[in-house]
């Protein structure tokens, strides 16, 4: 009871304190909201359309080829492409230049005969892509963007091949007139081939020649095996037009295009950053003032004085979180929801941040060397928690708690049900915040009784 | 344990290899003026400071009379304050820190006691030396001690400030019974001040006796030879 009546006190303290010093209040809680929205904004600007160069070697020829019932040219592949890319059209020269000198992050080039290779469907056309070496990481989007307009325009020509190759069929079947990669002709067909072969039959029987007239039945029975094979190939050819086929649906157009990395990025960085300054300065300052060997005489016990800065701490980063998020919800289009379930996130996470940082604040000697330790601590490993898929900065950062913060976030963000590593990422913040809670107590306990 | 306010037996403290305080027997009754003197490093600050459980001492123990346990204060030898409350929110957070039933009418009786009525409101980081001192004196009787234990008070004063500083507290204990511990460099303070005096040096105590039974000779003679 009177533990809960000394922190109360020391919170109230702390609060007053902390309005009082606005330059303080702007470093600790201003510096980490900015460096976050920031944060957020870079992140969400990776998705940019990159530029490309497009060299035309094949403009000359003025060829076009027909697929089904379109007939395409360089320019319209061209226009494909730009769904994915904003084209530049360059001469070979000039699209050097520009990738050297990084106005466009690759140059495309559409070689001499490609319309040709396209048309004599002999063998396949070949673009060129160049990339700039010097992003290798920018390079690697750009080949997925052009690898998957490639693949969505190959799809789309197979799809009017096979058509084209299921019209021949029923030409073959049905016949009439047939036109493919530029030849041209009549066909009889294997329906009117049986009827006619029927009718030799008949006529060859009035004749008294039946037996030439069954000599005939192979023929006959050959066609109508034809018929009913080329019947079963029709669905197998559209299989191998689109094996696997994509269903999108595309969601309303947003407002800002946030993602889910952005925002937990922001959130993990903002959030740490408050937890980790707040509670390293905080304590530090107890003992700037002097006042440790006052409250040390049995006023105010170390675990009190840890537990009562780290609450604040992670009602400060929980407060910092809500507001963040609320900014999220209405500026731009991502559904934050599960409102509820982010406080236990929230206050989590800035109990691990806030250990640390009382643990820093706990061995700096002053609150300037403890602002600058949390900071220099802090910063790298938040952003290194911000790297997707790697465990080794997983559980690097994971040392002050953002490693397991980052993916609590995502999780609550993108998730459709929460799965049970966010409750597990839950789990790891607490632990983290009882190992650096002890640590600091035990650091704290030494320093008023040493 | 008559009318003793604490009973030390055999307290002791090292800092590492150095013996900061060699085994001490020591007893303070109601009322007591006593010095602690001795050159720097003589195990003044340390003495204070066991008896004050800021530091646990290494050995032995010190007993408490009824009247005094949980009712010692402190002055550090430093201004121990939060600079950027004002003083009256000071006096109320540790009079609330204390237990005080009510720390808001406690910090305005220490508030006229110490004479800081006219910078009640002013935060502590702007008063002058003299009123800080008064202040982290005042601090100090928040809990409503029956011993005051002091750390050089008058270390960082002006001569003037010393003199006011020893009238309000020779005011301020008055007829209550408060028994005054206090660390000094100064000889003269010491008998001046006080009605007994230890000197201490290189941790030992070195005299135990009336205040002006040493005269500057035997002083020299005694912290000469620890």
């Amino acid at each position: 009871m009177r533990a809960l009546r000394a922190g109360s006190l020391l919170m109230r303290k702390d609060l007053r304190v902390l309005v009082r010093s606005r330059a303080l209040l702007a470093v600790l809680i201003g510096y980490p909201v900015v460096i976050a929205i920031l944060l957020a904004i870079a992140l969400s600007g990776g998705d940019r359309r990159p530029t490309v160069a497009f060299v035309n070697l094949d403009a000359a020829s003025g060829r076009t080829v027909q697929v089904g019932d379109e007939r395409l040219s360089i320019e319209d592949y061209a226009t494909r492409l730009e769904d994915d890319v904003d084209l530049v059209r360059l001469d070979p020269a000039q699209a050097e230049e520009a990738l050297a000198d990084g106005r466009v992050s690759a140059v495309l080039t559409v070689p001499r005969g490609f319309i040709a290779d396209l048309q004599s469907g002999l063998k396949p056309p070949v673009l060129q892509l160049a990339t700039n070496p010097r992003s290798p990481i920018e390079a690697q989007a750009i080949e997925r963007n052009l690898e998957s307009a490639v693949f969505r325009l190959n799809q789309a020509l197979a799809s009017a091949y096979v058509a084209q190759v299921l019209n021949l069929v029923d030409l073959i079947q049905d016949g009439g007139t047939v036109g493919i990669f530029g030849r041209a002709g009549t066909l009889l067909g294997l329906a009117q081939s049986d009827r006619v072969l029927r009718q030799v039959q008949a006529q060859l029987r009035a004749d008294g020649r039946g037996g030439l007239a069954d000599r005939l039945d192979p023929l006959r029975d050959y066609i109508t095996g034809v018929g009913d094979n080329l019947e079963l190939a029709k669905p197998a050819a559209q299989a191998i037009a689109s094996p696997i086929r994509l269903d999108i649906r595309e969601g309303a157009p947003g407002r800002e295009p946030l993602s889910a990395l952005g925002i937990a990025g922001a959130l993990v960085v903002g959030i740490g950053l408050v937890g980790v300054l707040l509670a390293a300065a905080l304590l530090s300052a107890e003992r700037e003032d002097r006042v440790l060997s006052r409250l040390g005489r049995g006023l105010v016990g170390p675990g009190t004085i840890i537990a009562q800065k780290a609450l604040l701490a992670a009602v400060a980063c929980t407060a910092v979180g809500y507001v963040l998020l609320g900014v999220v919800a209405l500026t731009t289009s991502v559904a934050v929801g599960r409102w509820l379930l982010w406080l236990p996130a929230l206050l989590l996470a800035g109990l691990a941040s806030g250990a640390f940082g009382l643990l820093v604040g706990a061995l700096a000697r002053e609150t300037r060397t403890a602002l600058l330790a949390g900071l220099m601590i802090a910063l790298p490993l938040a952003v290194i928690a911000l790297i997707p898929g790697n465990d080794i900065a997983y559980w690097a950062s994971a040392l002050a708690g953002f490693g397991p913060a980052a993916r609590t976030f995502q999780g609550l963000l993108v998730d459709p049900e929460v799965a049970s590593s966010t409750y597990a990422g839950m789990g790891i913040l607490a632990v983290v915040a009882l190992v650096y809670g002890v640590a600091a107590r035990v650091a704290l306990g030494r320093r008023m009784h040493s | 344990m008559h009318d003793a306010l604490l009973r030390a037996h055999g307290i002791a403290r090292r800092y590492g290899s150095f013996e900061a305080l060699a085994p001490l027997d020591l007893e303070i009754r109601p009322g007591e003026r006593i010095a602690l003197t001795g050159p720097n490093g003589a195990g003044k600050t340390t003495l204070l400071t066991m008896l004050a459980g800021v530091h646990p001492p290494d050995a032995g123990g010190i007993a408490w009379s009824d009247v005094a346990r949980g009712h010692v204060g402190w002055v550090p030898q430093r201004p121990a304050v939060y600079p950027r409350l004002s003083a009256r929110e000071n006096l109320v957070l540790f009079a609330g820190l204390e237990g005080a039933d009510d720390p808001a009418g406690t910090a305005d009786r220490l508030i006229a006691r110490a004479d800081l009525q006219e910078v009640a409101g002013r935060r502590a980081g702007a008063l002058s030396t003299g009123t800080l001192q008064r202040l982290n004196l005042a601090v100090a009787l928040a809990g409503s001690p029956r011993l005051l234990l002091l750390d050089e008070p008058t270390g960082t004063l002006s001569p003037d400030q010393r003199m006011r500083l020893w009238q309000w507290l020779d005011d301020l204990v008055a007829g209550d019974g408060m028994a005054i511990a206090f660390s000094t460099q100064s000889m003269e303070e010491a008998a001046a001040r006080a009605d007994r005096v230890l000197v201490l040096g290189r941790g030992q105590l070195l005299h135990d006796g009336p205040a002006g039974a040493l005269d500057d000779a035997a002083f020299l003679a005694l912290v000469e030879d620890a």
